[in-house]
């Protein structure tokens, strides 16, 4: 692993360059290439506690499930309730519990593909914890990565966490039903996602009066 | 960003190297931490010496150089600096695009936390 250079004095001093984070890119990369073996496109939903995550991917597999066998991964610190949700969709779902871990990782997912008959899945899509923050920083290795925020996260969402917006390509902004009630103005805060990263794709949706939902799934897959 | 968890491995990975060279202690480790990881270095410097106490790296000297982020413009081709303001706080608001043409672009560095070397006692 390191290379002696030479005593200095009384101390050795050796190389090591090695990268800390790197792990979790490689980790998520054989996840990838495991489902690219079996040509599985996976999407993943991260966002904040309560952004409507799960009713998307409801509304997403309502719309799929007669093109794509699709599996549905949720990520929760406890309780059973989202894959009973998605189970009552029609399509399977796995749920993973954290306990207090705030996101999922590459190394747990891995764990889950080798439980999946991935030769009878089309499209797996994996729920994160909800978090807006900390699982973006740890890739799973899925093809697409959609970030869910709502309008009652307030209208500032975007401007205060610029870091998360920063990498993100595919932005939901979920509950565009509610933006009067809450005095989001909707046209500001696209802005401010697309000032961050102009190249993000921004989709307006609202679950509940399924408004966009047919725009974001013609956007998400195919996955080319 | 999870501080506590990487340099936990910061140790860990050391005091493999450290075993591995048949070291008494450790005296100095050299990160590099990229920008665009927003690893706060002051929380690292905390945690490794949580972490270090009852190890051969006890007492050791952390020395964490910061590396600055770049881009590469996926229309254009241009390379730039991405300029992030100082550590704690966030004005103005970064782009990420090209400075030049506005378009998409990848990061080429600043996502490093890499252990650059360690100095030893034998």
């Amino acid at each position: 692993m390191g290379t002696f250079i030479d005593g200095r004095g009384n101390f050795k001093e050796i190389e090591l360059k090695q990268d800390l984070l790197q792990d979790h890119w490689t980790l998520a990369a054989a996840n990838r290439r495991r489902l690219d073996r079996f040509g599985v496109k996976m999407i993943e939903f991260m966002g904040s506690v309560g952004t409507g995550k799960t009713s998307l991917i409801q509304q997403l597999v309502h719309r799929l499930k007669n093109d794509y066998s699709i599996t549905v991964i949720n990520g929760d610190l406890a309780t059973t309730i989202d894959q009973e949700r998605i189970l009552a969709c029609g399509v399977d779902a796995l749920q993973i519990n954290t306990g207090k871990e705030c996101h999922l990782d590459a190394a747990t997912l891995k764990g889950v593909l080798e439980r999946l008959d991935l030769e009878q899945t089309d499209l797996i899509l994996v729920e994160n914890v909800g978090n807006l923050i900390c699982p973006v920083d740890f890739p799973l290795g899925a093809h697409r990565r959609l970030l869910v925020i709502s309008v009652t996260e307030g209208p500032y969402v975007a401007l205060k966490h610029p870091t998360v917006f920063m990498e993100m390509e595919y932005v939901a902004v979920n509950k565009i039903d509610l933006a009067p009630v809450m005095d989001v103005d909707l046209t500001a805060l696209v802005r401010d996602i697309m000032a961050i990263r102009p190249a993000t794709r921004v989709f307006p949706v609202s679950c509940k009066e399924q408004k966009g939902i047919g725009e974001l799934a013609a956007a998400l897959v195919p996955v080319q | 960003m999870h501080e506590f968890g990487i340099t936990s491995r910061i140790v860990s990975t050391v005091m493999q190297a450290a075993a591995e060279h048949n070291a008494t202690r450790v005296l100095e480790v050299e990160l590099l931490i990229g920008r665009l990881t927003f690893l706060n270095p002051a929380q690292v410097q905390y945690a490794y010496r949580v972490l270090s106490r009852g190890t051969i790296l006890e007492g050791s000297k952390l020395v964490v150089e910061e590396g600055e982020g770049a881009v590469r413009c996926r229309r254009c081709g241009k390379e730039s600096s991405l300029e992030l303001p100082p550590q704690g706080c966030f004005e103005p608001l970064p782009s990420f695009s090209c400075p030049a043409c506005a378009g998409e672009v990848e990061i080429l560095r600043g996502k490093e936390c890499l252990i650059k070397g360690v100095k030893l006692l034998p």
